[in-house]
């Protein structure tokens, strides 16, 4: 909507620039509605729309393109020596040249084609929603939801096995929060997605679009309090399933002094953009 | 900073004649008593302490020149081991059956997944080969009588720290001061020369190596965490015994508690070894092994690694360098090289599971 917006004042402007230009060069540009100039029967001329203006827009560069580094080239906190992640990063870099592992996040639905044995043609193909995107280095995971003949299943793929053939982002989205753990709980309708889904063409530039659905929850118990602060879920339709006296008495659990605590803050915004140079120029080579 | 100290005391008493009493903290020093007198004569050994931090005296421009200095000097040791085939090397010898070559120490990085050829998934850790020289060769008369020995040292340290006579044990070997000074015991015909540098290639992929290394201390443990003992239920009226180990052992007939019993006390912080891991992949750039599960020991400790001594993989080392990888020899050594089963990340998969 911004876009348009925007798209529609920029149109304004340049065509209040065209006139002023008209009225310096006194040259006659049209770039109204052209004037009504009476045809000889008296019925009013027939409506040809003005000529759509030409705009090259230049803000639409190659730093608008949206940067993205998987999360499991940023390691956790700890004491490890930096030769291990350097080395780790190196043959992840190598297998991402040979299998694809396109950009998602946590909300996106995934279809992954996996090498099986036992299976029929021996790739087996799976379709879900990613509800959790765990560890770091070659170890990283993933966790695809979906709904089978009634039966919930989610399958937790390690994104470097080399048993998996191909990652396809079905839908690019992201969701209101990290974990949707609490889709375990929720109305089936949420975690269903057709194995045949066509995939949804997804801009490169633009921003990832947030999908802001507020989910519908079967009757408690849940396996987990999703309600407690701890989670701070906020996908979650909390006013249809529970009264304000309970929300009220999940908030003796929360913990206001964390979001202050200092030694928990870990700012990786250099380490990302050291990391995210180095994979750019290892990919290209 | 000298500071006076009293370490012992020793009474002169016929009664307490025997006894040794320490005293801690400082005491002014008191005379020695006469025995004349009658009075039970106190004698005790004086210790004047004067170790300085050896920068305390200096100024800053001195230490960080010293700093300076000594790290410079480092680089043109090791420069000047590089080439351990050219300066009067001594005799290499074949592999012969029975033949037990050097090991090396080295730094536990962490651990991560690798996968084999048929999608099946191991976790290997990873240990650095830093700086490591051979430091010192004795003979069989001067090591234990059956068979010579090599002192093998890795990762440089400051030699600030250090005491002079240490120090003298490099100095001799030409290399800079090590961490780590392990030994290990060979077979004659596989003893090396003083500041030969030892390589991560020294091992190859596909054997087998034993790893030694200090455990990560616990402190003083309960029985269950430290021998798995299972304890007591937590209900059905338990008094106060929830963790404890009950019965000590039999009772009349011995009327006593085994030696060896196990009971609480310390855990970790001992040498422990791991036998039988399969080397999984060598690298040559930065010295590193890929080796099989979980090794003693918390992240960036060193690690003593040799060739595994279990029965099953006696006859490993005829295909192996002997008596170690020289890096000046005519080899040349890809940067990477994997076990034969190994699934390498550059490749597609090739096999069908």
């Amino acid at each position: 909507m911004a876009a348009c917006t925007r798209r529609a004042a920029e149109v304004l402007c340049l065509v209040r620039t065209l006139r002023q230009i008209q009225h310096q060069n006194e040259r006659f540009i049209s770039t109204s509605l052209p004037h009504l100039a009476a045809g000889g029967d008296g019925r009013p001329p027939k409506f040809t729309p003005p000529p759509k203006p030409v705009i090259v827009d230049k803000t639409q560069s190659e730093a608008s393109l949206r940067r993205f580094l998987s999360p499991e080239f940023i390691a956790p906190r700890s004491r490890t020596s930096g030769l291990k992640f350097v080395v780790e990063r190196k043959d992840m870099v190598q297998r991402r040249k040979v299998l694809n592992i396109p950009e998602f996040y946590v909300g996106s639905i995934l279809a992954v084609s996996m090498k099986d044995p036992y299976a029929n043609g021996k790739t087996n193909r799976f379709v879900g929603i990613c509800t959790q995107r765990k560890g770091s280095g070659l170890g990283a995971t993933f966790i695809l939801r979906n709904i089978i003949d009634g039966q919930g299943v989610e399958i937790c793929y390690e994104m470097y096995s080399p048993r998996i053939q191909a990652i396809e982002v079905l839908k690019l989205e992201k969701r209101l929060d990290e974990n949707l753990m609490y889709l375990r709980d929720a109305l089936p309708e949420y975690s269903t997605f057709d194995f045949d889904m066509k995939p949804a063409p997804h801009n490169p530039t633009a921003d990832v679009p947030i999908n802001t659905v507020k989910v519908r929850m079967k009757p408690k118990p849940w396996s987990k309090r999703w309600e407690r602060p701890k989670f701070n879920f906020q996908g979650i339709r909390f006013d249809l399933c529970l009264t304000p006296e309970q929300m009220e008495h999940a908030q003796k659990w929360a913990q206001p002094w964390l979001e202050f605590d200092m030694m928990r803050h870990h700012d990786t915004a250099q380490l990302e953009e050291a990391i995210y140079k180095e994979v750019q120029a290892e990919l290209s080579k | 900073m000298a500071s006076w100290s009293c370490r012992l005391f020793r009474l002169k008493d016929p009664l307490l004649r025997g006894t040794h009493v320490l005293v801690s903290g400082t005491a002014a020093p008191t005379s020695i008593c006469t025995e004349s007198i009658g009075v039970p004569a106190v004698q005790f050994v004086r210790t004047i302490k004067s170790t300085t931090w050896f920068d305390e005296h200096l100024t800053e421009d001195n230490a960080s020149f010293m700093r300076q200095v000594v790290s410079e000097d480092f680089k043109q040791m090791t420069a000047d081991k590089l080439y351990p085939l050219k300066d009067e090397p001594w005799p290499r010898h074949e592999w012969q059956e029975g033949s037990r070559r050097v090991g090396l120490v080295a730094v536990k990085l962490g651990m991560m997944p690798i996968w084999t050829k048929s999608g099946d998934r191991h976790v290997v850790t990873l240990l650095q080969v830093k700086d490591c020289h051979v430091i010192k060769y004795l003979p069989k008369e001067e090591y234990d009588g059956t068979c010579p020995a090599l002192l093998v040292g890795g990762q440089n340290c400051s030699p600030f720290q250090r005491s002079e006579e240490s120090l003298e044990l490099f100095r001799n070997a030409g290399v800079p001061p090590k961490q780590k000074v392990s030994t290990f015991r060979v077979t004659e015909n596989a003893i090396l020369k003083p500041g030969t540098p030892l390589y991560a290639a020294h091992f190859r992929p596909g054997q087998y190596v034993d790893v030694t290394a200090k455990t990560i201390g616990k402190g003083f443990q309960g029985v269950m965490k430290r021998w798995g003992f299972k304890g007591q239920p937590a209900t059905h009226g338990q008094t106060k015994t929830h963790r404890r180990p009950g019965s000590l052992g039999p009772g009349g007939d011995p009327a006593k508690v085994h030696k060896g019993k196990k009971m609480p006390g310390q855990m970790g912080n001992d040498f422990d070894t791991a036998f039988g891991l399969k080397v999984w992949r060598v690298n040559n750039r930065y010295n590193i092994l890929y080796v099989n599960g979980s090794v003693p020991g918390h992240k960036n400790c060193l690690v003593k690694v040799r060739d595994t001594r279990l029965p099953k993989w006696a006859g490993q080392t005829g295909n192996l360098p002997f008596p170690t990888f020289f890096r000046d020899g005519e080899e040349e050594l890809a940067e990477d090289l994997y076990a034969d089963d190994m699934f390498q990340y550059g490749e597609e998969e090739a096999t069908t599971a």
